[in-house]
């Protein structure tokens, strides 16, 4: 659904994010296997065990909407490619808006 | 403006109600996302970036203070207490909760408004003139075939699922404020004797692969339009590509097919129509729909507002706004107001609802009731008499609504960009704003005179940036923003696609390039009446990309 969403080799450490699906809310997969809007939380996920989090994630569609891959650090923090991206993403938007802007 | 008779209020009621029941099933998981996507595009729901983002009809711009009072009501009790208005002239919400967006819609048919067609590959909102009914150099008004238009397009059975999305614009003035060139379809409204026909331009468009329009039909008479634009989309619902979604636009089809071709599959395609699938509009009919376009009974008055002269001589802030912001209206003693959306350092098109509540209250009380979404995201009081405008900027200053910027160089056209959109490759907001920054002082700017520069954020081109005098595209080079500069496009009679000036600039560097651009048109201008796209017609592109690079 993006416009880039990079292939992350295996061993590269990765998160797992979604929408939640009542409210459009961003929210990524904490190491417990929930869902959270803090991004503090964010748990980093390798290999097989990365693969089975995203297959779960996308069993829990009613929740959650179109989870994807994001590449983190092994703390869990945005890396890479589209760390503009998802830190916009994390964060909102960059500038002020509505009754701040 | 056009009410809803029966059967448009229970068209849209029942759409509201069918698509409560889609997202009830979408929440239970009953429906998953890729079940879902097609039935909230039809309904106007994105999802972008951070949230849903719903996109509400404004049929070619036009609105009512009841409506915008509703869409601020929607910003305030739903979003986060703005809304965003479109280049499509539409509105958008950027925050809103699935679970609400049905009661949204409710709240959207009180006030017969909807978000239906607003995406998806369907004929989508109709844009105009955003002075239209009101501007003196029109030919006659040309929203009601604007409704016209909405009315066969809405819900055609046969045009639901094109290879794509299919925009038409309409205008009826020389000076084309409605970017018709540009478009899927165009159409300019003629007059041969007493016959009102249309001028039709088809396969016209900005994205990756911009073309304007080419001329397909130069005079198809009122009664025969709707059935001559049937041809075209036949034509383009059967060969258009639906192999390549970029290469799915009927401008692909038209360029790929050539203009002979493309104009004989048509005129074949016309003369393929059975009589009893003939539209064939009547008199009746097109005098009906005219008739809820009547213009407002606007009393005589002088030319010029003593009112206003002497406002003028004892603020000069007003003068320079009543200098920049008015459009000449044909009845003496009327003007057409910009409401600008562009303040320096906001966001281009975003209003609160505190300054939707205002325009609407202004519109009630000023303006017949009558307001407009232009394409260049600002808004318009079409018919405001000389007297009144003391008090409408009054109002208007007191909810910081009173820049006066409309055509100047700081009324950019800004597309979301990677603050909000899922597409997007790189931000246009900021970068918008540090450009308007050091343009900002009004001496400056009304010193530079009309010059449009256009900021899209990815090479869909939403910020229009292919048609700026100067155009931005944001694009990402592994990871870090770009941004290209192109010169030389306009969207209007001479509508022309600007050319790339060279490499890439650092966003940081954008303002202070374009200020060398600009003080060399200043210093290079024939006089002071010669714009910036006329000098650069005139001189070529070279002076202005040498001061694009040179060494800040």
């Amino acid at each position: 659904m993006t416009s880039v969403r990079p292939k992350l080799k295996p061993d590269t450490p990765k998160a797992v994010t979604a929408w939640e699906t009542a409210t459009g809310q961003n929210v990524w997969m904490t190491a417990n296997g929930s869902w959270t809007q803090d991004v503090s939380q964010i748990a980093a996920f390798i290999g097989d065990e990365a693969e089975a989090r995203l297959a779960e994630a996308m069993t829990q569609e009613g929740a959650v909407t179109d989870p994807y891959f994001m590449e983190v650090t092994e703390m869990g923090e945005i890396t890479g490619r589209e760390t503009l991206r998802e830190t916009i993403r994390a964060k909102g938007p960059t500038v002020s808006y509505g009754e701040g802007a | 403006m056009y009410r809803y008779d029966e059967f448009d209020a229970r068209i849209v009621s029942e759409r509201v109600a069918q698509f409560r029941g889609q997202v009830d099933r979408r929440l239970s998981g009953e429906l998953l996302e890729d079940e879902f996507k097609p039935l909230r595009l039809q309904n106007g729901v994105y999802l972008q970036l951070h949230a849903y983002m719903l996109r509400v009809a404004i049929p070619y711009g036009q609105l009512n203070g009841r409506q915008l009072r509703q869409l601020a009501i929607v910003a305030r009790d739903y979003d986060r207490n703005y809304g965003h208005f479109t280049t499509r002239q539409n509105i958008q919400f950027n925050w809103v909760a699935l679970k609400d967006i049905p009661d949204v819609l409710a709240k959207l048919a009180e006030v017969e408004m909807h978000a239906i067609q607003t995406s998806g590959n369907c004929i989508r909102n109709v844009t105009s003139d955003h002075y239209a009914g009101a501007t003196k150099d029109e030919l006659m008004d040309p929203r009601p075939w604007c409704e016209i238009i909405r009315q066969w397009s809405t819900f055609h059975p046969e045009f639901a699922f094109l290879p794509r999305k299919f925009k038409i614009a309409v205008t009826a003035a020389e000076h084309d404020r409605a970017a018709i060139r540009v478009h899927d379809i165009g159409l300019h409204i003629r007059k041969r004797g007493d016959v009102v026909g249309f001028e039709v331009h088809v396969g016209g468009g900005q994205g990756r692969t911009p073309h304007l329009a080419t001329l397909v039909n130069d005079f198809v008479p009122e009664a025969k339009l709707l059935d001559y634009l049937e041809a075209i989309m036949r034509v383009y619902n059967r060969f258009g590509r639906r192999d390549n979604k970029y290469k799915a636009r009927i401008k692909i089809l038209v360029s790929e097919l050539g203009e002979a071709e493309f104009r004989r599959l048509v005129d074949a395609e016309y003369a393929a129509q059975r009589d009893n699938e003939k539209i064939d509009l009547p008199q009746a009919e097109i005098d009906r729909i005219h008739a809820y376009f009547a213009p407002p009974e606007l009393a005589a008055k002088p030319d010029a507002s003593e009112a206003v002269e002497a406002l003028k001589a004892e603020d000069s802030e007003f003068a320079r706004w009543a200098r920049i912001n008015l459009h000449p209206h044909k009845q003496p003693g009327y003007t057409s107001v910009t409401v600008s959306l562009k303040p320096i350092g906001g966001l281009a098109g975003d209003a609160t609802d505190a300054q939707m509540m205002t325009v609407a209250h202004l519109a009630e009380t000023y303006a017949y009731d009558d307001i407009r979404v232009s394409h260049a995201q600002n808004l318009v009081l079409p018919h405001v008499a000389l007297d009144d405008l003391p008090d409408v900027y009054r109002e208007l200053k007191a909810a910081g609504l009173h820049t006066a910027n409309e055509s100047l160089i700081t009324d950019m056209i800004v597309c979301p960009g990677l603050d909000y959109c899922n597409l997007a490759n790189a931000r246009s907001i900021p970068v918008g704003q540090a450009v308007q920054q050091v343009f900002a002082d009004p001496d400056y700017q009304e010193d530079i005179g009309r010059l449009h520069i256009n900021i899209s954020g990815c090479i869909n081109a939403c910020g229009h940036h292919h048609v700026g005098h100067i155009g931005i595209l944001g694009v990402d080079k592994k990871g870090e923003e770009f941004y290209q500069i192109t010169f030389g496009g306009r969207a209007d009679e001479k509508a022309a696609i600007g050319d790339i000036a060279g490499p890439g600039l650092k966003a940081d560097d954008v303002p202070g390039a374009l200020k060398r651009v600009v003080d060399t048109y200043r210093e290079l201008r024939a006089d002071k009446t010669e714009l910036f796209i006329e000098t650069l017609a005139r001189l070529g592109h070279d002076p202005f990309k040498e001061a694009l690079y040179a060494a800040g």
